[in-house]
């Protein structure tokens, strides 16, 4: 059994797996069953500035037969008052006292409102806080969220108040809503913090209905962009946490979110260098359950490799994360398939005739449909073993190039020395 | 021809010029492709090339010459 124990910035908890700041954790009933259902750790829903909320609030994008490929909200940070959710966070803390519970929190960037709130929240025991600068609809239209998360000065800004008077360790959430997600993380970092976490949802609007003409989801017909999350952002948000764990100016723990669903997800972000992972979509489609499967998976994983402590995971792939111009332009695989487990269903060959090299052939081999890669034009761009319906049909074969490896970095400061 | 059959034409003339004792002197790089000028004495050449793969063929050659 291997130690699923992590420590993020010194916020300690039992596994690395935390539910985000969202519905989940809307109240101490659901942060309780969570942490009696096996979650480690808690990021409170985000406690501010009075809001309201609209109905509806959310909408799934479904994609061939998957329910929630990606989801839409257009929900707000928490409705309910301060004094209610810090007495349901000490109840909460005074029952799980070895479980993680993080006050999210979202005011309006002013020194002294930062100030009041880190005080207030901090003294019913949280673990720590993590500032909410991602929130991108609703609360961007006051100065906040993610219209404060945009600009790293105020990033850096705000993140010094808090650090002015926090006890406990300071998480700052990031925007995706942004080009380059290391800049604002090095604010956070400048301005003191102790983590980053990222990623908060994508600017999105999930449809329209073909019908009625209305926006998907619409509040008695009229629309507003939503925030996007879910599986179909793992891609985005793994990215994001890659680029910070790489980048020597943001030095502190990541937490992982976006899309995360299962252990293998949770494995991937750490790897990438999350420390531990946050999650919303997953447990707001399945329910707190699903950290069962994803303690048991991760444990296995952790055995089977001969890991003693899930702490070691973290980080392990960012040195084989780097720039396409320290790629190796003379490292070749080519396609090869398995005439005897093919279905001759033909996608590959589509899909290479019409939009790739036009490099696998068909012919019959005693009256039998068969397939063959011309390996001489294949460049190995994987899209025929993408379509394939069938596991193993087609395999990446590497090709042991006759040149030695060269970068186009390598090659174009030789070249440049020939350019006269 | 074929992207394959035309690259290997390349390579072939490019080890053609290095084997009757050229040495890479210039390459350009433009929209149109590599241009390579090949010198022995005073003797002067100069090789279009197009493909992808001798011109990554090209760059290998070049590094063995400047070792
Ligand atoms: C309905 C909903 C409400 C959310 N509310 C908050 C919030 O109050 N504060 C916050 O920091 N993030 C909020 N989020 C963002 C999540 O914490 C998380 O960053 C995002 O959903 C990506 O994770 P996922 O792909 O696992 O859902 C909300 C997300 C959803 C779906
Ligand atoms: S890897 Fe790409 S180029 Fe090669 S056979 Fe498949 S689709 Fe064609
Ligand atoms: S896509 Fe796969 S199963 Fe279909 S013809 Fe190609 S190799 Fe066979």
């Amino acid at each position: 059994m291997a130690d699923l124990r992590i420590d993020l910035a010194g916020i300690k908890s039992p596994n690395p797996f935390w539910l985000a700041s969202a519905p989940p954790t809307n109240s101490g009933y659901q942060v309780q069953r969570a942490f009696e259902a096996g979650w480690g750790g808690a990021v409170w829903k985000t406690l501010g500035e009075p809001i309201l909320n609209v109905s509806s609030r959310f909408a799934a994008v479904s994609f061939n037969g998957q329910r929630v490929a990606g989801f839409n909200n257009i929900e707000l940070i928490t409705d309910r008052p301060l004094e209610i959710n810090l007495n349901e966070i000490l109840e909460t803390k005074k029952r799980f006292p070895n479980h993680a519970i993080i006050a999210s929190l979202m005011v309006e960037p002013q020194q002294e409102k930062w100030h009041e709130i880190v005080k207030k929240v901090e003294a019913v025991g949280v673990d720590g806080l993590e500032l909410n600068f991602g929130c991108p609809h609703g609360m961007a239209e006051r100065g906040m969220g993610s219209a404060s998360g945009q600009v790293p000065e105020l990033v850096e800004k705000q993140t010094y108040w808090v650090k002015e008077v926090a006890r406990t360790p300071v998480i700052v959430k990031l925007t995706p809503n942004i080009t380059d997600i290391t800049m604002t993380a090095e604010a956070a970092v400048r301005g003191g913090a102790d983590a980053v976490s990222m990623i908060n949802t994508i600017n999105s609007l999930a449809g329209v209905d073909l019908d009625t003409w209305n926006t998907v989801p619409h509040v008695g017909g009229k629309g507003a962009h939503g925030g996007y999350c879910g599986p179909a952002v793992k891609p985005i948000a793994l990215n994001m946490v890659a680029e910070c764990a790489r980048n020597p100016l943001v030095n502190v723990p990541i937490s992982g979110i976006g899309g995360i669903s299962n252990w293998q997800d949770a494995a991937e972000f750490m790897l990438m260098g999350a420390t531990g992972v946050q999650v919303c979509t997953a447990a707001m489609h399945h329910g707190f359950s699903i950290v069962e499967d994803m303690i048991d998976g991760l444990n296995n994983y952790l055995d089977d490799k001969g890991i003693a402590s899930v702490m070691d995971l973290v980080g392990q792939s960012v040195q084989r994360y780097s720039n396409w111009g320290d790629l190796d332009l003379n490292y070749n695989i080519v396609a090869q398939i398995n005439n005897d487990v093919c279905i001759n269903c033909n996608k590959c060959h589509i899909a290479c005739e019409d939009t790739s090299h036009q490099c696998i052939d068909l012919y019959t081999e005693s009256g039998r449909p068969m397939l063959k890669v011309r390996e001489q034009d294949c460049v190995g761009c994987n899209l025929c073993a993408i379509v394939c319906p069938v596991d193993g049909a087609i395999s990446m074969i590497e090709k042991k190039s006759t040149i030695p490896p060269m970068t186009w970095n390598e090659r174009q400061s030789l070249i440049s020395n020939f350019t006269r | 021809m074929s992207d394959h059959l035309l690259s290997l034409d390349e390579m072939k003339q490019v080890d053609g010029y290095l084997a009757s004792g050229f040495k890479i002197h210039s390459v350009h790089e433009n929209l149109s492709g590599m241009f390579v000028e090949f010198k022995r004495q005073e003797e002067d050449v100069c090789l279009q090339i197009l493909t992808a793969e001798a011109r990554k063929y090209l760059a290998a050659k070049l590094l063995e010459q400047t070792q």
